[in-house]
């Protein structure tokens, strides 16, 4: 990382020409998309804000009613929702390219399973320790496991995620003990922050995502040129100057920290580090990391998934994990059927 | 490591009969440990008194649900190490586990149904379990079959427990009573389960194990890769799906009648092959007698660790199971 113009790697040539501005096309589109969603988040509903007002509202300040929906109710949460989604879609294009594994996401190191059961525990023994708190401990650990374990860091991803599956075991052991034997409310209680939901964000919740992203974008853009290059194979990385084995822990580093604000803000939601990559790929047309697309991918996931359900009768209620585990596994099924037909398993 | 892999590969017959007699002596060990230990601590006179039909009356219950736990123990944790010795040699990968079937979820799904349209308890989720663990293995394979791959069956399993888990929370979430029995459910546990568990279970059982015993050479063949195998006349596609067939019998039987256990049947495999060698003629009846005896010293620490409650045996082979894979990747075992 000596930042000199002479160690510092060629910028890929696919980054220019049409490929870029596609690129440019799709992040546009996405921020349209998201836009709408969040307008109708917003707006529907018993309790939305009509939509002749919303620009007011939003310009001038609000009062009564649409204040308390746009300051306490919908707005944190539309927001938590992007935010979360940025994040983890941010965190799962890094974790994929650096490890060269298209179902990678740092749910695999055992961070989601390691923040749930450092907030069963919490249940357990410490009623009085806020959820958020236990699960960024509970990931820290299952994280500082994984570190040690491989005996060499993040550099190996091999081991990691080999490493990931048995913190992962042994995560999910703490945590179906809890839920087996605390009381029934508290225990589905549990469960439904397990899942990974939004259903009761708040201002702070906002912050801290925020805060999340504010540290984690600038990393991310900082290395993107050196995981541009390492996709080239880790000699050819090396070569160029772009440290494979540092860049790699780096990037899983950044990885992590956005995940773990994810999960401090809404638990651990799965799927969505894991899908935002690959549709970010196919909507640009470009192997890489495509970090940006795949970040505003993920933002517009959840807030989807949020607004469907806040919104459609069905689920209303549900964690809105519950939803992104549902259409990400038959994401995972469809994608396995167009690859059957392909050929290309 | 090549040295140690070749003086494996030469290790002689009568030294891995020895290995055999020794697990299954300290099987027969664990075995009579199992019916002394318990949270209720009895003292080796009471039992003895019990097992001969005297004593007092609380004492010779206590003995008497020591027993099918003791059968259901040993047959479950040899199942699964069986199947995870299958599901291992067919896929060629170290760290393959009967799980990938999507037997778990399957099962779990199962459960959760029967629970939330029927109210089933106890017996009749053992019967629910058992056609669901089926069914999504039979799913997963029928996609899997369609490549000559095994990456498409592991997909295909990642996919089913995805969509299923997502089911499973969903129902638990919107309907108390079934969180109520799936949370306890899922925590696999030796506890209460009576030998009417293990004789709904033993012909699937049975049949898993006649069919790995069939395969053993099979799979030996498919070890040296698929060319190899079919140069020396073995059905690639027979023996492969044959053991898939087999590894899901096993563990859907299993985890039917006990409820989901990690680790058994990814680690024991390693153990086996670590005392007999590759062949799996050795490694089959190996496994079967290791898990037996690992399962059921699982469930004795369960029973002892936490007196006078116990803990569930799923959460101590957990326990067990992963910082063995953790020592696994620091040594660098077969990994990158």
């Amino acid at each position: 990382m000596t930042g000199t113009t002479a160690t510092r790697p060629a910028r890929s040539p696919v980054r220019h020409g049409h490929r870029a501005r596609r690129s440019r096309r799709v992040v546009i589109a996405l921020l349209a998309l998201l836009l709408i969603a969040a307008v109708a988040t917003l707006t529907l509903g018993r309790l939305g804000i009509p939509l002749s007002e919303l620009p007011a509202a939003l310009l001038t300040g609000s009062t009564g009613k649409t204040a308390f929906v746009l300051e306490r109710l919908r707005g944190p949460r539309l927001l938590a929702a992007a935010g979360v989604g940025a994040a983890l879609g941010l965190a799962g294009a890094l974790f994929q390219t650096v490890t060269r594994n298209p179902l990678g996401s740092p749910d695999m190191v055992g961070l989601a399973s390691g923040a749930g059961a450092g907030v069963a525990l919490c249940t357990l023994f410490a009623p009085a320790v806020p959820a958020p708190v236990g699960a960024v401990a509970g990931g820290a650990i299952a994280l500082a496991v994984v570190w040690l374990a491989t005996g060499r860091g993040f550099s190996s991803p091999g081991r990691v995620l080999v490493a990931g599956i048995a913190v992962t075991a042994m995560a999910a052991a703490v945590t179906q003990y809890a839920v087996s034997v605390v009381l029934r409310d508290q225990g589905s209680q549990l469960a439904a922050y397990l899942v990974g939901s939004l259903n009761s964000t708040g201002v702070t919740d906002v912050a801290v995502i925020a805060l999340t992203l504010a540290l984690v974008v600038p990393a991310a853009a900082l290395l993107r040129h050196r995981i541009a290059v390492l996709e080239l194979g880790d000699d050819v990385a090396d070569g160029l100057g772009a440290a494979s084995g540092r860049t790699r822990t780096a990037a899983i580093v950044v990885s992590l920290v956005a995940a773990s604000g994810a999960v401090a803000v809404a638990g651990p939601i799965s799927f969505v580090a894991l899908t935002a990559p690959p549709i970010a790929r196919m909507l640009v047309g470009r192997s890489g990391a495509n970090l940006a697309v795949s970040a505003i991918a993920g933002a517009l996931i959840v807030v989807l998934a949020d607004l469907a359900v806040q919104q459609v009768g069905v689920l209303s209620g549900l964690p809105v994990g519950v939803l992104t585990a549902a259409v990400g596994g038959g994401y995972l099924g469809v994608l396995l059927v167009s690859r059957l037909r392909r050929g290309r398993l | 490591m090549t040295v140690t892999a070749d003086a494996r590969r030469t290790r002689p017959t009568s030294l891995r009969g020895i290995v055999l007699a020794a697990a299954a002596a300290a099987l027969v060990v664990v075995a009579v440990v199992s019916l002394f230990a318990g949270s209720k601590a009895t003292g080796v006179a009471d039992v003895l008194t019990a097992l001969g039909g005297g004593g007092d009356a609380f004492t010779r219950e206590v003995v008497a649900a020591r027993i099918p736990r003791t059968v259901l123990g040993m047959l479950v944790g040899g199942a699964l190490a069986v199947a995870g010795v299958i599901v291992q040699g067919v896929t060629r990968n170290p760290l393959g586990d009967p799980g990938l079937l999507g037997v778990t979820v399957g099962a779990s799904a199962a459960v959760v149904t029967a629970v939330a349209l029927f109210d089933a308890t106890g017996g009749a989720l053992v019967l629910a379990a058992l056609p669901g663990a089926l069914l999504a293995a039979l799913l997963v394979v029928a996609i899997g079959a369609r490549s000559r791959g095994m990456v498409t069956l592991i997909l295909a399993g990642a996919a089913l427990s995805a969509v299923l888990g997502a089911y499973i929370q969903a129902m638990t979430l919107l309907q108390p009573k079934v969180f109520d029995s799936f949370r306890h459910w899922v925590v696999g546990s030796l506890a209460g389960r009576g030998l009417d568990t293990a004789a709904q279970v033993a012909p699937l059982l049975v049949l898993g194990f006649v069919l790995a015993i069939v395969l053993a050479p099979g799979l030996n063949s498919l070890a040296l890769g698929e060319d190899v195998a079919a140069a020396q006349g073995v059905h690639v596609q027979r023996v492969r799906w044959g053991g898939i067939g087999a590894a899901a019998l096993l563990c859907a039987a299993a985890t039917a009648a006990v409820g989901p256990i990690a680790f058994v049947g990814l680690a024991v495999p390693h153990v086996a092959r670590a005392l007999v060698g590759p062949d799996h003629r050795w490694q089959l009846p190996a496994a079967l007698l290791l898990g037996a005896g690992m399962l059921l010293a699982a469930d004795i620490v369960a029973r002892v660790i936490a007196r006078p409650g116990e803990l569930m045996v799923g959460i101590v082979t957990a326990f067990v199971g992963a910082p063995f894979l953790l020592v696994a990747v620091r040594r660098g075992k077969a990994l990158s």
